[in-house]
């Protein structure tokens, strides 16, 4: 299946900038089932310098520095997937939780000790006793792994509530729990904490969603969103995603933009800028459209 | 030969090794030498050169700030004995770090590349992935064809049986180099005949070595320039990085004073951006860039990440060798040594147990009252602990955070350190001593710079040895088995024009430079009229009431510190004493005697790279005179209090005395002196309109008239050349008009003309500073003197008010445009999203 995504984020200063350098996780990555047709930046006004390389966890990043004053900044990244049906994973087999601590323990694989980096602490993922005790009903040691981790996405999407005003990219965790109110990327970082905290390995994904207008309605533009969720590591599997924001493993409607340890790895944009005022207005838009293949030749 | 055991009498029996005596109780035949003629100088020549030592640190301004107590001026305390390492023994050492230098900078290239430590699992994960000092944003890793780890330092002691063991590496900044050589200058200095006999190592080829592999460093082709990256004055080792600056020659900076722009590294310089190849460091790894590391770091370079990955910019060392530091690697250093090197390193490390691993845990957890605690990342308000110091409740208190982060926490040893002989009291005692060595990538190996910095404890057996106090430092002697021959030769030489490109003036050292100027400048005029106010109030006559009155209100408005004598208040004229006082000695009070200093001595450590050792010693005179200030004006004290500023006004003469003779005509000069000249004339233009421009009855002009030229040194030409009692027109014609006169303002607008003239940039059309000069200047030569002196209106000189007024307009104009033009006013970074805070 073919997407294509436009995704433009937007900021207007409330006084010039003389100049700025910036850094952001906008590029989708390759991932086993998904490949990279085309993408394009557009940076306005135009980068003075800019350059894509990849990071520490092999995800792509654009640093791009505009030398010139400006009083808005502009940036719009068009991109092309081909994107598989995902496999499909009966949550009621594999290895069971204890197997899995174990394993994540003992086997010394490239894969398991690359995994044990998710399973310490991280920038944003720090937990206490709450966290704990809030993860631990979630998992049965004798019952299957991945049941578990579709447990607590289940329990996290009804136990919290979705409220774009309550956070922000800083809110530490245990407010999120106390209040139980967030976006998707804190319910990514509640459940990545949860598994954490028991010893499991669990990373935070960055991507889109495909939303779905409501029967007969035409699809908004600019409707769609950047999206967050998690995932988790079964030593012989390897990382399955799950999104605790739609109670669900993800599906087709899921593009992974790159993968961290948690936000701070992979913010969308981030940069330092000179000048600029004490206010500036943000403006993200996303489309996300399912396209026709290329006919064969 | 007699051992000189006799020099030692009264050293009590050493804890541990000693360094000096043999188990035996026989001197090592290294120190024979030094014991002896320690013992033919006497106990009282010893102290003498101490104190000596001590001077000469000071008047360096050699000191290191204690973090705990940030303005703190704490003068290096040097000790006269040295330690001395034989020949033979630092042979074996020099290879044994070589050795290990080589293998830290395979342990940083890997870590930041193939990480085969972790995929061989020769190492856990955990210990590099869960340090926050492994920063991820240091990938891609630039690999160069030279070692990445450029500068070393390791800190070593002697355990119980002589054995030399590592106790911490120092890899991202390491400090210390620069005072070592600090110490050897001064020891040179006290000892000349001592250090000459004695056949000691020379540090010197080991900075040639530096300066040289710095410039070859250079990624980008051309005439390198290298310059020295300071987080600024606040830093505890500032006095260093300023030292190395002069010393190597390389501009001293701040984040301030470079950027990064078409993908490059330049410094802002008074003639525009020039573009700078290699950066030695002084700041954490964590601060580089504000962009991709911590986001609210003030003193980095946003944007510079992405000039080191493309290669255009060398930082030394490289961002992320931090975690070079991690002592849990110790745990783990004989196996890492086989895998990357194929053999187990010769120098040990302290026996090292990390908290990670869950059997080094258990053992840690039961021992822990034995055992050195330390963190394996540094951070402020981290500080390693002595078990053994620890009472329960602590202990417990460790065990707790040790069990919720283990990965970050190690456990090591409690070495019983060697003692050295220890100048102490006068006596000679034994104290435990380490010893921090420095290697340098060369080509091919690393070199070493033969000697150290030796840190001995005055307590007898401290738990450890930092930069605390109660600390001092030794020279480190390495004793050769025959006189040094001449210095190496210089490694291939450099272009000539490297000198001339390292002249350069950052915008920042110009404007700190112009205020220092204009600061000295007015602290001067200040007490220079305080002086004459003192003289004035207690002539034998009593002054008229206006005159009294008139000049304390100009002093109110000479040091712009409204309302003060403006206000017609009785008691305050009956009683000035407490205003005069504060006006000299509150340096919280802007415009006051104290203030004035303060800000030039604040202006002066920004560039304390610029000054020579002589200045340094007026400076820290000028800084002591404020501490005296305070004692001497205390209430009640109104006999000859002009005296008592005497001494201050002397060190500001032999400051611009120094600036005047021995500086260099560079930029610097020139903005010194046009701050100078700049605040003179502001000053003077004030005391006129103060002075002059009310009219009185003759007599009390004349009281005016006098003690303006006392105040500004003309009152002896005035009389020799005037025959008569000052007069106004007369006074004007000396302090307004008199070119040849040096404190008359038309001499200092024409000096800033001249200066002006020099700046860069200046050859094209006058720029607006030098227009409000020429105006300021046509102004004066085209007004009437005597219609200053006589046009009287309303009982004040109007044409005079109005011309003084409109020059202090177009110099305070001079002063903007300047500043517009040649100094940084860049608004602060922000970040653009505010809650990208980085954490750990």
């Amino acid at each position: 299946m073919r997407y294509e995504i436009r995704h433009t984020t937007a900021y207007e200063y409330s006084e010039e900038v003389t100049h700025c350098y910036n850094l952001g996780y906008v590029l989708p990555r390759e991932t086993p089932r998904q490949s990279i047709i085309d993408t394009k930046i557009i940076v306005t006004p135009r980068a003075d310098q800019a350059m894509v390389r990849h990071d520490y966890f092999h995800n792509r990043f654009y640093h791009f520095s505009i030398e010139e004053p400006h009083d808005a900044l502009d940036v719009t990244v068009h991109s092309v997937l081909e994107v598989a049906d995902l496999p499909n994973v009966d949550i009621q087999s594999g290895p069971i939780c204890s197997e899995v601590f174990n394993c994540l323990k003992t086997m010394e694989t490239e894969e398991t000790l690359s995994a044990r980096e998710y399973v310490i602490e991280s920038p944003f993922i720090k937990w206490n006793d709450k966290i704990r005790a809030y993860a631990q009903p979630s998992f049965d040691p004798n019952l299957p792994f991945l049941s578990c981790v579709m447990n607590l996405t289940q329990r996290i999407f009804s136990d919290f509530t979705y409220d774009p005003g309550f956070t922000n990219v800083s809110t530490p965790l245990a407010e999120v729990l106390e209040h139980k109110r967030g976006v998707c990327q804190d319910f990514a970082h509640v459940a990545i904490a949860c598994m954490r905290s028991l010893g499991y390995a669990a990373r935070y994904v960055s991507g889109y969603l495909e939303t779905l207008p409501p029967p007969g309605q035409k699809k908004l533009v600019g409707a769609d969103a950047t999206h967050a969720w998690f995932s988790a590591f079964i030593p012989t599997l390897g990382w399955v995603d799950f999104d605790p924001t739609n109670n669900a493993m993800t599906g087709k409607q899921h593009l992974t933009t790159a993968w961290g340890r948690d936000y701070s790895d992979v913010p969308p944009l981030k940069g330092i800028l000179f000048g600029g005022g004490d206010t500036s207005t943000l403006k993200v838009e996303v489309d996300v459209n399912q396209v026709q293949d290329d006919p064969a030749p | 030969m007699e051992p000189a055991i006799n020099s030692l009498n009264g050293y009590p029996n050493p804890p541990s090794h000693d360094e000096v005596y043999t188990q035996a109780g026989d001197v090592r035949p290294h120190w024979q030498y030094l014991l002896q003629s320690l013992s033919s100088l006497g106990f009282e020549a010893i102290e003498d050169r101490q104190m000596k030592a001590s001077r000469i640190l000071r008047d360096d301004g050699a000191n290191y700030k204690l973090l705990d107590s940030p303005d703190a001026q704490n003068v290096w305390k040097l000790n006269p004995i040295p330690l001395l390492i034989d020949s033979e023994e630092w042979g074996l050492i020099e290879s044994a770090i070589q050795e290990r230098s080589e293998l830290f900078n395979l342990i940083l290239e890997d870590l930041y590349g193939p990480q085969t430590l972790i995929k061989h699992r020769v190492i856990p994960p955990e210990l590099v992935l869960s340090n926050p000092s492994f920063l991820r944003p240091a990938f891609p890793f630039t690999a160069h064809d030279h070692q990445s780890l450029i500068l070393h330092a390791i800190d070593l002691v002697r355990n119980s049986a002589g054995e030399a063991i590592v106790i911490a590496d120092r890899t991202q900044s390491p400090s210390g180099a620069g005072y070592a050589l600090e110490n050897r200058v001064v020891m040179t200095r006290v000892f000349p005949s001592l250090f000459r006999e004695s056949h000691v190592h020379r540090l010197a080829h080991f900075f040639t070595q530096l300066r040289f592999k710095l410039n070859s460093l250079n990624p980008n082709g051309g005439i390198p320039r290298v310059v020295i990256l300071t987080p600024g004055p606040h830093n505890e080792s500032y006095f260093e990085h300023a030292y190395l600056s002069n010393y190597l020659g390389f501009p001293l900076l701040q984040g301030k004073d470079l950027t990064v722009r078409e993908g490059l590294v330049w410094m802002k310089s008074l003639d525009g951006l020039k573009r700078v190849d290699v950066i030695l460091r002084r700041i954490d790894d964590v601060y580089l860039d504000p962009v991709e590391l911590r986001g609210d770091s003030l003193i980095g370079i946003p944007g510079i990440m992405e000039v080191i990955r493309s290669g255009r910019v060398i930082v030394a060392n490289p961002v992320g060798s931090a975690f070079l530091e991690n002592p849990a690697l110790y745990r783990y250093l004989p196996a890492i040594g086989k895998h990357l090197q194929g053999r187990e390193p010769r120098l040990k490390s302290a026996q090292t147990w990390w908290c990670g691993d869950p059997n080094d845990l258990e053992y840690v957890l039961a021992h822990l009252p034995e055992l050195f605690i330390k963190h394996c990342y540094r951070k402020p308000g981290f500080y390693s602990v002595c078990g053994p110091e620890l009472d329960e409740h602590k202990l417990t208190a460790w065990r707790k955070r040790i069990i919720k982060r283990p990965w970050h926490y190690v456990a090591q040893e409690c070495i019983q350190k060697s003692s050295a002989p220890t100048w102490y009291q006068g006596q000679i005692l034994p104290r435990p001593s380490e010893l921090r060595v420095f290697a340098l990538a060369g080509e091919g190996e690393y070199v070493m710079m033969p000697g150290g910095l030796t840190r001995a404890s005055l307590e007898e057996s401290p738990k450890m040895v930092s930069s605390q106090p109660g600390l001092l430092f030794k020279d480190t002697w390495v004793i050769a088995s025959e006189p040094e021959k001449a210095a190496p030769s210089r490694p291939s030489a450099l272009p000539e024009d490297v000198v001339e490109i390292q002249a350069e003036l950052s915008s920042r050292v110009a404007e700190n430079i112009f205020w220092l100027g204009r600061y000295a400048e007015r602290a001067e005029a200040t007490l220079r009229y305080m002086r004459t106010l003192f003289l004035q109030f207690n002539r034998v006559e009593p002054l008229p009431e206006r005159a009294y009155r008139t000049l304390l209100r100009g002093l109110t408005q000479l040091t712009n510190t409204q309302p003060g004598f403006l206000v017609e208040d009785e008691a305050l004229f009956k009683n000035p004493e407490t205003e005069l006082f504060s006006l000299i000695k509150d340096p919280e009070r802007v415009g006051s005697v104290a203030s004035s200093l303060t800000l030039m001595l604040n202006a002066a450590e920004e560039v304390q790279e610029q000054m020579t050792s002589d200045t340094q010693r007026i400076i820290n005179d000028i800084g002591d005179e404020i501490g005296y200030l305070n004692e001497q004006f205390q209430p009640g004290m109104w006999s000859a209090p002009e005296e008592a500023l005497d001494p201050l006004v002397t060190a500001l003469l032999a400051l611009s005395g120094l600036v005047q003779e021995s500086m260099l005509r560079d930029y610097a000069w020139h903005f010194m002196d046009l701050g100078r000249r700049i605040e003179r004339t502001t000053q003077m233009s004030a005391q006129i309109r103060s002075l002059f421009v009310p009219c009185y009855f003759e007599e009390e002009e004349e009281i005016l008239v006098e003690a303006l030229l006392m105040t500004n040194e003309s009152i002896n030409t005035y009389r020799r050349r005037f025959h008569s009692t000052p007069e106004i027109n007369k006074g004007l014609a000396m302090l307004l008009m008199d070119t040849n006169n040096p404190r008359s303002i038309l001499y200092q607008l024409h000096e800033v003309g001249v200066h002006m003239k020099n700046l860069p940039g200046s050859d094209s059309v006058l720029p607006a500073h030098a227009k409000t000069i020429l105006e300021a200047t046509t102004a004066i030569q085209l007004s009437d003197l005597k219609i200053l002196a006589t046009k009287k209106h309303h009982d004040q000189r109007l044409i005079l008010d109005e011309l003084m007024a409109r020059v202090q307009y177009l110099l305070s104009a001079t002063s903007d445009s300047l500043t517009d033009r040649y100094f940084d006013h860049s608004q602060g970074p922000q970040m653009l999203v505010q809650n990208t805070l980085y954490q750990d």
